[in-house]
């Protein structure tokens, strides 16, 4: 379904869905990050990227997986504690941030579907913000497979066209929403898809940066397990988790026991984010750390993304939104590490 | 004016004579306009070396890394490294003398003065140029720094866009350096304390809403803790495993490991990892700033920090970073401490 | 009517002069608030503000810290250094917007229980009023 709306009606929209829990890009001091809203004409989309992606609020950074108690009989009583499923809408979510979390889906489904991720997702509906300028001077989607207007993942996709949007429903979801308001939506002209062509177009000359023969990266790097080029490349790194903590696609967590009370025994299992680049990441109670310093843990970054991953699931770990570039405290750049894993394959 | 070339020039010769095992410097990152840390092990590299406005990082932290390293190898190379240095970064060098993490000879300190500039924020040079792209970036005369863009060069008052950490800096030359780069010219008329004192200001309700808030942006990637020369302990009250932890470590010995922080980002969480951080800097944090530059939720804390720096000296007329032989803040006294809090 | 609020205070004591202070105040029979639970530690001076920060993490409402007076610390000086550190912590809890009444410090020698039982009585009466700590209060 493609349907055209208005800016002055957009808020009307939006007033419409006041039965969903709505996110939206808000800004606090400098930085945009997706937050509830309160009022409808409080969104903005007029926003560079947020500085976390949506990632949280499917796969938030603390989730309570069950609640313990021992009893009277001092039998320990279990309790799960699956999150709510109230109707969700997330407004302007950028088609690599999107792309994203068909990614995540990937991991958190197989023989054992994650309740805790699904419950949240399948009761979330992503409405997509087309990118007609980049939001990052680091965004690199074109070499990652995505685009600035890729529908990959959305329900809902929006373009900017001045003084209107040009919406088009990509899902079922998508489409109950449009119908809430159905009277604020207008047929498009064949004008309207040519200035969305065209916009896309020249959205897409606007993305600077890229990753050269990016097919040929997952089998180098398969021979470079032992390379010097870690250490090299790690000189610099501060084993900091920015990275990976602001990386839409990175899913990798800990589990830890909260305990409120030791007797009676009382708590709730948790599970938090991690990320390979925390010196403790794979710390075996032995005290060996397979993964023991810098190099190695950079390494497992750029494996996971660019090798594992694709092995396993035919996809790159990574949809080019350049957050870990632009905020790495030290410089560290995905791309020029990439390109040296190029050159040193040929 | 710190002459580049002279200090290329000298970089040269230590590595070429092999004084140095290698030179940590800053070099112009191949991808826009900041400069990332450089380490140069050839002479042929050298040409790399720069001097800039953009020169934000505190390098001394890499001495964290080296010696690390260092106790790992059987037969270390025993020359020192290279290390340059600004103003801040010499004080935390020389906190690191003075803890005795580091011994002198292990590093060849070339000292770079800020004079009467120092290193710009990237935030405030993003909004005085409305977004306009920066190819280059350089100091000037006059305290200005001159920023060339698409549209030529243009002069900006260094005040302008200068870190904040610059404008309230009281020593922006190296205190301590085997070589030194440019003049020892102090800034005049700078209050140190002056952002915090607008703060300390408010209420305590007004205060406890702004550091809740704050805090609670905080997702605990550490790198506050991880950009820091000060942050060196082998283990962190935060992290949730004992790196103490050898193979003879019995089960009972793990399992009664404290549990001082939980991983989960919340309020008391937070706090209790933001306050024994900032405790455990009082009398060595030597406001380099790098943790609140490099926080991704711009929490500011440089304000936590300098409060301390100020009961410091208020309290005790203790500043940190400037003599290696004095004991530091929390390992001596005076008889004539306040005690006036006390019951 | 409702229960009137009892704030639960963590009291660091040092071993060699406060904590012998409480036992004094316990051993003669005198009448303090029951509000305290008592940690004996070696010295004031081996009190980490971690454990400070800790105490109020796990809910306590108060915290007292105290050590020998200047001068009889065990150690010789262990008391100057905690002194020093304690001042710094004060500050910063104050500095976050913790009420400055809910953390204290004080001088008890193991003859003062007399002394000992009236800082715990002030310390009940200034919590009182200001109700529970929520504000550094681990709540998962």
């Amino acid at each position: 379904m493609e349907k055209i709306l208005t800016k002055k009606s957009f808020p009307l929209w939006v007033k419409e869905l006041v039965s969903y829990k709505i996110y939206a890009p808000q800004k606090n001091g400098d930085l945009w990050n997706f937050e509830t809203i309160k009022k409808p004409e409080s969104i903005n989309l007029d926003f560079p990227n947020t500085v976390l992606p949506p990632k949280n609020i499917i796969f938030p950074q603390r989730e309570v997986l069950l609640e313990f108690e021992s009893s009277n009989e001092n039998k320990l009583q279990v309790k799960e504690t699956l999150p709510d499923d109230d109707p969700t809408i997330i407004f302007g979510v950028r088609p690599c941030d999107a792309k994203a979390l068909t990614l995540t889906d990937k991991v958190f489904s197989g023989d054992f579907k994650d309740p805790y991720y699904w419950k949240r997702r399948n009761s979330t509906v992503l409405i997509g913000l087309a990118c007609n300028i980049p939001p990052s001077p680091n965004c690199f989607c074109l070499s990652v497979g995505g685009s600035p207007h890729s529908k990959e993942g959305l329900d809902i996709l929006m373009t900017d066209l001045g003084d209107k949007y040009f919406v088009e429903s990509l899902s079922e979801k998508g489409s109950t929403l449009i119908n809430l308001a159905k009277p604020l939506f207008q047929q498009p002209k064949a004008a309207d898809k040519k200035a969305v062509e065209k916009t896309q177009a020249e959205a897409e000359k606007k993305i600077t940066r890229q990753i050269k023969d990016i097919k040929k990266i997952p089998s180098i790097l398969k021979n470079m397990f032992d390379s010097p080029l870690w250490d090299e490349e790690s000189l610099s790194c501060l084993r900091c988790g920015i990275c990976t903590y602001l990386c839409p696609t990175c899913h990798c967590f800990d589990i830890n026991d909260e305990v409120a009370s030791s007797s009676p025994v009382k708590g709730k299992r948790v599970r938090t984010w991690d990320t390979c680049q925390f010196p403790d990441f794979t710390m075996h109670s032995s005290g060996h750390n397979p993964r023991p310093d810098r190099a190695s843990r950079l390494r497992q970054r750029i494996f996971h993304k660019f090798q594992y991953f694709v092995e396993r699931y035919q996809n790159y770990l990574c949809t080019g939104c350049g957050r870990c570039i632009s905020k790495c405290p030290v410089g560290i750049d995905i791309i020029e590490v990439l390109d040296k894993v190029r050159d040193y394959g040929s | 004016m710190v002459n580049l070339d002279n200090l290329k020039k000298e970089a040269n010769r230590i590595l070429k004579e092999e004084k140095v095992k290698y030179i940590i410097g800053y070099k112009k990152s191949s991808n826009g306009l900041f400069t990332v840390p450089a380490f140069i092990k050839n002479p042929e590299e050298v040409e790399k070396l720069t001097w800039d406005p953009t020169c934000v990082y505190n390098l001394t932290r890499f001495l964290v890394d080296e010696k690390r390293k260092k106790a790992k190898e059987k037969e270390p190379d025993e020359r020192p490294v290279g290390l340059i240095v600004k103003g801040c970064d010499s004080r935390a060098l020389v906190v690191l003398l003075q803890e005795k993490f580091i011994n002198r000879d292990d590093v060849y300190i070339l000292g770079v003065s800020c004079e009467e500039t120092g290193v710009l924020d990237e935030k405030k040079l993003a909004k005085t140029l409305k977004g306009k792209k920066v190819k280059n970036i350089e100091f000037g005369k006059n305290d200005n720094f001159v920023v060339t863009t698409k549209d030529g060069k243009t002069e900006i008052p260094a005040k302008e866009i200068l870190a904040e950490r610059c404008l309230e800096c009281n020593a922006n030359f190296p205190v301590i350096s085997d070589i030194l780069f440019g003049e020892k010219v102090k800034r005049k008329s700078d209050n140190p304390f002056e952002s915090l004192e607008k703060f300390e200001s408010l209420s305590k309700e007004e205060r406890w809403t702004f550091w809740k808030e704050q805090l609670d942006k905080c997702i605990r990637c550490y790198a506050c803790r991880s950009v820091c020369p000060m942050c060196y302990c082998d283990e962190c009250v935060a992290d949730t495993i004992n790196f103490a932890v050898i193979a003879e470590t019995t089960a009972e010995e793990k399992a009664q490991k404290i549990k001082w922080v939980e991983k989960s980002p919340v309020t008391s969480e937070n706090f209790v990892y933001h306050l024994v951080r900032a405790i455990h800097l009082a009398g060595r944090c030597i406001d380099c700033g790098e943790c609140e530059r490099a926080c991704p939720l711009d929490i500011p804390l440089r304000l936590l920090n300098k409060k301390l720096e100020k009961e410091a000296k208020e309290l005790f007329g203790y500043e940190a970073g400037f003599d290696a032989d004095v004991p530091s803040l929390v390992s001596s006294f005076k008889d004539e401490d306040p005690e006036d809090f006390i019951r | 009517m409702a229960e009137e609020f009892e704030p639960k205070i963590v009291a660091f004591l040092c071993k060699w002069c406060s904590s012998a202070g409480s036992d004094l105040a316990g051993v003669s029979r005198m009448e303090y608030p029951s509000n305290v639970v008592p940690i004996t530690v070696m010295c004031s001076g081996s009190i980490s503000p971690l454990y400070i920060f800790s105490a109020f993490n796990r809910g306590a409402d108060g915290v007292l810290v105290s050590g020998c007076h200047p001068g009889d610390c065990h150690y010789i000086k262990g008391n100057f250094y905690a002194r020093r550190r304690i001042a710094l912590v004060k500050k910063l809890l104050d500095y976050i917007g913790l009420e400055p009444q809910r953390f204290q410090m004080s001088w008890v020698s193991a003859a003062e229980g007399k002394k000992y039982t009236q800082i715990i009585k002030d310390f009940v009466k200034e919590l009182k009023p200001l109700g529970p700590q929520t504000k550094l209060r681990r709540n998962l």
